[in-house]
Parts: C-alpha cells; sequence; structure tokens
C-alpha cells in the first residue's frame, strides 16, 4: 500500500479519497440490500424481476467502486452497520415491512439517489482522472433510475395529491433528517463508523471539496426531483428548511 | 400531524446552502380590488443571496432568473412580474421568454408613478411649490429614474440628475435640455445635493451619501438596499420616506402567512408599486407585456396605472421611514 498512496499528493489526500469511496460503496450496498428487501415485498413477477435487477445494477456499482479502490490501494472501510446508513436502512425496512412499495422508492431512488447523484458529480469532478470518469459514469446510470422513478411518482401523485404529499412529507421527516443530520458541517449524530479515523468533512478542502456546497448541490437535487414529481415549491421549502442542519 | 403550513419558514437555517436552492413558490396571495374583483398570485422567489448579487455571480444569477420564469411557466401561470433585482439582472429584456405565452412586466410603470406622485403629496402637504423646486435624481439614468425624470420634466424649476456613468448621464441630460429644459447632470452628488429641494433616489447602491442638503428637504428612497438614513447628514427638517410603495384598502392576505418575516411593515397592507402593477393588470386582464426594457415608461403609462391604481382602491402608502409612520402621515395610516 506504501507504494500507491505516494500516488497522492499527500497522505491528507489519500485518506479522504479513501473515505469517499468507502462512503459509495457502502451507499451502494445500501442501494442493492434495498432494491433487494423490495423484490421480497412484490408480488407482480415483472416489478419483481425489475427490482431484482436494480439490486444488480447497484452491486456492480459496489463492484465498480471496490475495484477501482483497490487499484489504487485505498484504505476502504465497509461498514453497513455505520450508524447513519443502519438508520436510513432500518427506515427503508419499515416500510418495506409494510409492503409500502412508493415508500419505499421514494427513499432509495429519490432521496438516497438525489445525494449519490450530486455528491458523484461533485467528488467526481473533484478527484478528476480516471475516478471522475468512474463517478460521473455510475451518477448517469443513477440519473436513470430517478427518472425513471419520478415519472411513476408523478402519476401516483395524480391520483391523490393531498394523501400523496401528506405520505411524502412524513418519509422526508423519517428519512431526509438522517441524510441531513449525515451531510450538516458537523456529524449532528456522532462519527458516521465510515470514515477512517476522523470525520472527512474536515479534510474535504485536500481535493478542492467542501460541505456546504456538497450539501448545498444534493439538497438542490432533491428539491428539483421533488418540483418534477409536482410537489409544491412553496412545501418543499419548508420541508427542506426544517431539515436539521 | 405536522403543521409546517403554519409554522414560520425558518429561513435562516437555510442559510449556509440559500443560493444552492432552485427557484420556488414560496407563498401564495389572495387580493381584492374596490370593484369586488378578487385575484390569486404566488410569490416565488429566485434564492439569490444579497451577497451574491456580483459581477462573479451574473451569469449564475440571470440563468436563476431564467429558472424563476420557467417555473412560472410550469405552474401555468399567466402573468408574472419581475421584481426587484430580477428584472435588472435582465434589463428589462423578455425575449428569452416568448416562447412561454406569458405576459411579463417589471412593475416599473407603478413604482414610478408611486415616486412621482408620493413626492407630489410630500410637497403638496409640506407646502412646497413642485414648479418652484429643484429635484434631484439620484439613478436617473435608471428605467425608474429615466420614467420619473422623464414625468417630472416640465413640471419642476430644474432637474438635477445624478448617475456614476457620464456617458449614459450625458446623453440623457442632453437630450433633456435640447428638449429645453433646465437641467444639470453630474456624476458628483455633492455638487448637485446643495441645490435641491426634492430628492428621488432610485439607485440600487448603499454607497449613497447626502450631504450639504437645504434646511427642508424631502427626499423619496424608493432604491435598494435601504440606508440611506444612515447616510445622510442628519438635518432637522429633512422629510425622507420610503416611496414606490402602495396601500391596497380592502386587504391581502399570503398562505403561508409570512408577512411577519417577508413583508414587516409599519401600516397594514402595503405593497410594492412593480408587485401591485401584476395585481392591476390581472384586476384588469391586461394581455400584453406592460413596463419592460430600460428608458420604455412614458408619462401615459405612469397616469394610466396610477388611475387603475386608484380604481381598485390601491392607494399611495402613507409616508413612513425605518423609524415607522411619519407625523404627516399619522392621521390616514389605519385602513
Ligand atoms: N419601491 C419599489 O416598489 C421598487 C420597485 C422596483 C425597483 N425598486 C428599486 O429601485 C431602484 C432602481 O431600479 P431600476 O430598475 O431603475 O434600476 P436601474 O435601471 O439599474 O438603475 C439604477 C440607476 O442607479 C444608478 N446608480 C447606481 N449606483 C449609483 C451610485 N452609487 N450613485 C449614483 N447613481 C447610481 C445607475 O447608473 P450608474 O450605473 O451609471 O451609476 C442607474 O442610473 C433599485 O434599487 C430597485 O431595487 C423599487
Ligand atoms: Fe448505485
Amino acid at each position: 500500500m506504501e507504494t500507491q498512496e505516494k500516488e497522492f499528493k499527500s497522505i491528507e489526500v489519500f485518506n479522504v479519497t479513501s473515505d469517499i469511496y468507502s462512503q459509495a460503496i457502502t451507499g451502494e450496498l445500501i442501494g442493492m440490500s434495498n432494491f433487494a428487501t423490495l423484490a421480497e415485498t412484490i408480488d407482480d413477477p415483472h416489478e419483481k424481476m425489475e427490482a431484482v435487477e436494480h439490486a444488480d445494477s447497484e452491486r456492480r456499482h459496489a463492484e465498480g467502486f471496490m475495484a477501482y479502490a483497490k487499484k489504487l490501494g485505498l484504505n476502504v472501510n465497509i461498514n453497513l452497520k455505520g450508524s447513519y446508513w443502519n438508520r436510513i436502512r432500518e427506515q427503508f425496512l419499515n416500510y418495506a415491512a409494510k409492503k409500502d412499495f412508493i415508500a419505499c422508492i421514494i427513499i432509495q431512488e429519490v432521496m438516497l439517489e438525489a445525494f449519490a447523484i450530486s455528491m458523484y458529480t461533485d467528488a467526481g469532478n473533484a478527484l478528476g482522472g480516471a475516478s471522475k470518469k468512474l463517478f460521473l459514469s455510475i451518477a448517469e446510470e443513477e440519473k436513470e433510475h430517478m427518472d425513471h422513478s419520478v415519472e411513476l411518482l408523478q402519476e401516483e401523485l395524480h391520483k391523490d395529491p393531498d394523501t400523496f404529499i401528506k405520505k411524502f412529507e412524513g418519509i422526508h421527516f423519517n428519512c431526509m433528517t438522517i441524510l441531513s443530520e449525515f451531510s450538516a458541517r458537523t456529524d449532528l449524530k456522532g462519527h458516521c463508523g465510515v470514515c477512517n479515523g476522523d470525520c472527512m468533512k474536515n479534510a474535504l478542502h485536500h481535493v478542492n471539496l467542501n460541505v456546504d456546497s456538497l450539501r448545498g448541490n444534493a439538497l438542490a437535487l432533491y428539491a428539483k426531483a421533488l418540483d418534477t414529481i409536482g410537489i409544491p415549491g412553496e412545501k418543499s421549502i419548508v420541508w427542506i428548511a426544517k431539515l436539521p442542519a | 400531524m405536522r403543521t409546517s403550513e403554519l409554522e414560520e419558514l425558518p429561513i435562516s437555517k437555510i442559510k449556509a446552502i440559500y443560493d444552492y436552492i432552485p427557484p420556488r413558490g414560496i407563498f401564495k396571495m389572495h387580493v381584492k380590488s374596490l370593484t369586488g374583483i378578487e385575484t390569486n398570485g404566488l410569490y416565488i422567489d429566485t434564492f439569490i443571496a444579497p451577497d451574491k448579487l456580483n459581477a462573479q455571480n451574473l451569469r449564475a444569477n440571470i440563468q436563476k432568473v431564467k429558472d424563476a420564469v420557467k417555473v412560472v411557466h410550469h405552474l401555468n401561470i399567466k402573468m408574472a412580474i419581475l421584481g426587484g433585482f430580477t428584472s435588472l439582472l435582465l434589463e428589462g429584456n423578455f425575449n428569452d421568454f416568448e416562447d412561454y405565452d406569458m405576459v411579463l412586466t417589471t412593475g416599473n410603470s407603478l413604482t414610478s408613478a408611486y415616486v412621482v406622485k408620493g413626492l407630489e403629496k410630500a410637497a403638496r402637504e409640506h407646502g412646497i411649490s413642485m414648479s418652484e423646486s429643484n429635484v434631484l435624481v439620484i439613478g436617473a439614468t435608471g428605467d425608474i429614474g429615466m420614467a420619473c425624470t422623464n414625468y417630472l420634466k416640465g413640471k419642476v424649476n430644474r432637474l438635477l440628475l445624478c448617475a456614476r456613468n457620464m456617458n449614459r448621464l450625458k446623453t440623457f441630460g442632453q437630450r433633456l435640455l435640447d428638449e429645453g429644459h433646465e437641467v444639470k447632470y453630474s456624476s458628483d452628488l455633492s455638487e448637485l445635493a446643495p441645490e435641491a429641494d426634492l430628492i428621488i433616489s432610485v439607485a440600487s447602491s448603499s454607497e449613497i451619501a447626502i450631504s450639504s442638503l437645504k434646511p427642508k428637504v424631502i427626499i423619496c428612497d424608493a432604491g435598494y438596499p435601504k440606508n440611506l438614513e444612515e447616510k445622510v447628514e442628519k438635518v432637522p427638517g429633512v422629510f425622507l420616506f420610503h416611496g414606490g410603495m402602495g396601500q391596497l384598502k380592502h386587504g391581502y392576505s399570503f398562505n403561508p402567512d409570512y408577512t411577519s418575516q417577508f413583508y414587516r411593515y409599519p401600516a397594514p397592507h402595503l405593497g410594492h408599486g412593480c408587485i401591485i402593477e401584476i395585481i392591476l393588470m390581472a384586476f384588469e386582464g391586461i394581455k400584453e407585456n406592460f413596463s419592460m426594457g430600460k428608458g420604455n415608461i412614458t408619462s401615459e403609462k405612469i397616469d394610466l396605472m396610477y388611475e387603475l391604481s386608484l380604481k381598485h382602491g390601491i392607494e399611495l402608502a402613507p409616508f413612513y421611514n425605518s423609524d415607522g409612520i411619519l407625523e404627516a402621515s399619522k392621521n390616514n395610516s389605519t385602513t
């Protein structure tokens, strides 16, 4: 590993790059698990197959990140039980247990994907080189997932706007609160259990990133997705403003 | 159950990410006319943070304004006013929105109307004759400044015009001189201020400081940011009010009601001239862009908008500044 570390400008860059990959891989594995769970809850055979296919695509993303991390000799730490990721997973499992397919889609395909797409884009652009290509191409695939689900949710909203928006609001506060605590300037609920050593947020500047723009871009993409689904902007702004920060 | 609708919007909590937020509606408005007509509107915020309003962010800011208009279009709303700095960013140019089947305005005709009518009223109440007064316009080459100047020419003793860019100022000043008006223009405010009886400040600048004033001067401050009061030489007898505002006698309501956060004024139901302009356009079913571009606002447009305003029960706001309602207005400030 020592030889690999030399490819990085500094030990700080090596560490923060390792942490970015650790988060990405852990996130993909959470996504994979979520879709696998979803497949369990679905009765319709076609939708079941689609969920498995999605799970497999998240698995491939995780593998892609893992392979490249290995090549770079990064110090990767995968931890699905890390506090934030685990709480998000638990929220997902809650809705899955109730066979609430729409809620599961909202959590995985809107909330988690908005953060993934935005942060992969920012991280890819900041890391540059082959990492950039990898992050951006995965972000592109995640975007397709998201667009597809947004269409489905538009139809759902159309059927009964009031009920749908109420439901979305509940899910927002259950899940986005966790993502918001996770992406706040300081880990609001303690160490994430994924980063090596200290929280990587303190070291993002070594790769020309900062937590405000990562978080701002992610929430902006989330807000845009909500706009496209058809949730009134005056509602979503209040939801977002009330997230812990 | 959450009752987010009734709670305040904690804008302070999103400070760090404020300018990342895509433009969106914030609250709905409902307005009534004296004639009994009612209409609804939506306040859309561009989420451009005040400290990002600089040349460095010009392109991003223009994009945000365009995105905000796109929001209007997506919501199938058929008319919009680009208020405050949004029309400034586009310089009143609406060409990009031609495909939207939407009526637009900068709202500057009615803002100008409230400015000049307010000045006339204040002069009247203070026993000052307009025709004998020298009127200083700070920001004279801007859209509102030009509109006010063109409206006042021929009605006052002398026009004193101020702006920084000397070329534009000279072109405008010379045109007025050629028309036979008494005009003095300068980019140095201190050359003009000592002669002024009445002052209109419509520059978007926080740097304007006025001193060496005559003893009884009336100042209408319609520019933003609102900090002229701190920068005016403290002379007793100076009457400074915030202009460009109207009062909707039949009221308005916001949903959610953010009036305590966004729209706090010392008298009930005050509104910006620009916003009221679109309300009047809605009341009247005006189907064409009204105020657009720069320097196109005629005295006819000003008078038309002001007449419509009165027709619908929207009057000049009582005189006030950051200290509250001013003495001369105290008896007619409540509705
Ligand atoms: N009360 C209301 O309802 C209302 C409604 C709309 C707008 N407004 C406000 O009215 C103001 C004018 O709007 P507008 O559309 O006319 O803007 P505009 O077209 O940009 O005009 C601004 C004018 O101010 C001049 N200026 C800027 N900084 C100056 C300085 N430091 N000293 C002297 N002149 C200066 C500009 O010329 P140079 O650049 O050459 O100096 C220009 O003549 C803005 O602040 C706007 O926010 C109020
Ligand atoms: Fe993925």
